[in-house]
């Protein structure tokens, strides 16, 4: 992926949320967003979904120019994977899917059964294709989720902390699940406070706190981090995260 | 079992205090033969509730639906025109309401068809608590659906035909049943404006045969044999429709 931001800035209520931030990276496969809660990284990831409107700056994904207001064409080539699923409650896993297809996409029902049904295996989820989101486990909802973004072939996929509300054994089913997607050379930025997931799947990791960049770069950073505040954050983060199954992803 | 027997008893309690109070009220012996006489107009009248309510509610349905979409308009006239509407209707008993409508109302427009300007009138009342009823079932759908549906590119169109729509329906399903309930009992206020309903026809006969208490039984009957079936039906879909975000 290609991705260039420059002096961005986003305001809540008048109050700064993100700050003049840059950013410019090519030819990145996984970029992970990491940093404490309110440090503005989730904001960001949905500022280049084009989801929501900014004060100033510009931002560039894969040559788009990407404004909200103008950005429904580039959003069809995006997949997003919010924090809480987001599925259609009132529709079963694969209509969740299909819908997307048929009606935004447009394409033939007939046609892309056998390819939703691949990615459904694929992340197994087969035997729950045909069940409502609330009647499966969060696990299953969030990699339902994922191959609702997967579907549609995007360009990049953005994940925002897809595991944020699960337990242990469900995120380690989640992040499975996203490993795959590094494994298929599928481009996609993930917002996680998953240090050892980062560490192993990114290939850029960018660090936030206060809505600005404070540290960027390869895995590196997080083995020797140059920063304080990268070096109190990981601090603090590994320091539970010692036992944590998803260092063995 | 246990479940059971509990409401086999408190039901039991229930027809003994009814026939209790309707013992104690007639004078001599229970005497429906005036009834029997009349049934025909009688079950005329009950139908005719039942018609009357049917047509009220298809009404109100898109009563509320007209004063929903003037409250989310962009033109602040028509917002005001719904609010207004909703506000007196809120504020005013039924029974005025349909006196106003078939004296003055009906006759300024020319219908003197009682039947419609009862079931218009009922229309315009329940209508704008229907109009509530969409607004909050819209409210009620999750912000992450939207989002979603922004996400991938839903236009405003497809998703409230394909998102919003679907899970406003299933939501208002029940409420819908219980106005349904209320609009039924709300027609005996027509009687008021000397709308041939089931009511008006009970107090008719009780007018010409004197027995009050036996019109009170088969007025009681004839309205619960019309509403318990839909208080059951509200009970079954919000049980069943009760799906969780």
């Amino acid at each position: 992926m290609r991705l260039k931001i420059r002096n961005l800035k986003k305001c809540y209520d008048q109050k700064g949320i993100i700050e003049n931030l840059s950013l410019e990276v090519d030819d990145i496969q996984v970029l992970s967003l990491i940093g404490a809660s309110g440090s503005g990284k989730s904001t960001l990831l949905r500022l280049i979904a084009g989801l929501e409107a900014f004060e100033a700056g510009s931002i560039e994904v894969n040559g788009h120019n990407v404004i909200e207001s103008e950005a429904v064409e580039y959003r069809k080539k995006v997949g997003f994977v919010f924090q809480d699923h987001n599925l259609f409650s009132h529709l079963s896993i694969f209509e969740n899917i299909m819908l997307v297809l048929e009606k935004v996409h447009h394409r033939k029902r007939s046609e892309v059964e056998p390819e939703v049904k691949k990615l459904l295996e694929q992340f197994g989820l087969m035997e729950h294709a045909g069940k409502l989101p609330h009647q499966i486990s969060g696990g299953q909802s969030q990699r339902a989720s994922i191959v609702r973004a997967l579907s549609i072939r995007p360009e990049l996929i953005l994940l925002d902390e897809p595991t944020s509300s699960l337990d242990p054994i469900l995120t380690y089913e989640v992040l499975s699940a996203v490993k795959l997607l590094a494994e298929d050379r599928i481009d996609f930025i993930i917002v996680t406070h998953e240090i050892g997931f980062a560490k192993s799947v990114a290939d850029y990791i960018v660090f936030m706190e206060d809505g600005k960049i404070i540290e960027q770069g390869d895995r590196g950073i997080l083995e020797a981090p140059q920063s304080p505040e990268l070096k109190r954050f990981l601090g603090k983060v590994l320091t539970f995260d010692g036992g944590s199954n998803v260092n063995s992803l | 079992m246990k479940k059971k027997l509990s409401f086999a008893t408190a039901i039991l309690i229930y027809i003994m205090f009814y026939i209790f109070i309707a013992m104690s009220a007639l004078e001599k012996n229970i005497d429906f033969s005036a009834y029997q006489r009349y049934y025909k107009v009688i079950l005329n009248g009950w139908f005719t509730t039942i018609a009357i309510s049917l047509v009220a509610l298809v009404m109100a349905i898109f009563v509320g639906l007209i004063l929903y979409l003037m409250r989310e308009s962009r033109f602040a006239v028509l917002y005001y025109f719904s609010e207004i509407h909703k506000t007196i209707i809120f504020g005013t008993p039924l029974v005025v309401i349909a006196i106003i409508a078939y004296y003055y109302i009906g006759n300024a427009f020319n219908v003197n068809s009682k039947f419609w300007v009862g079931a218009i009138t009922l229309a315009l009342y329940i209508g704008a608590y229907i109009a509530d009823i969409y607004k909050g079932a819209v409210e009620a759908i999750h912000v992450n659906q939207w989002q979603t549906a922004k996400m991938f590119g839903f236009t405003r169109y497809q998703t409230y035909r394909y998102v919003v729509f679907p899970q406003v329906i299933t939501g208002i399903l029940p409420p819908l049943a219980g106005q349904f309930t209320m609009t039924i009992k709300s027609s005996a206020l027509l009687a008021y404006m000397a709308t041939d309903e089931f009511l008006n026809t009970i107090k008719t006969v009780q007018s010409i045969s004197y027995r009050y208490p036996e019109g009170f039984i088969i007025v009681t009957t004839g309205y619960l044999i019309l509403t318990v079936p839909l208080i059951m039906l509200v009970r079954m879909l919000e049980k069943k429709l009760n799906y969780k975000v």
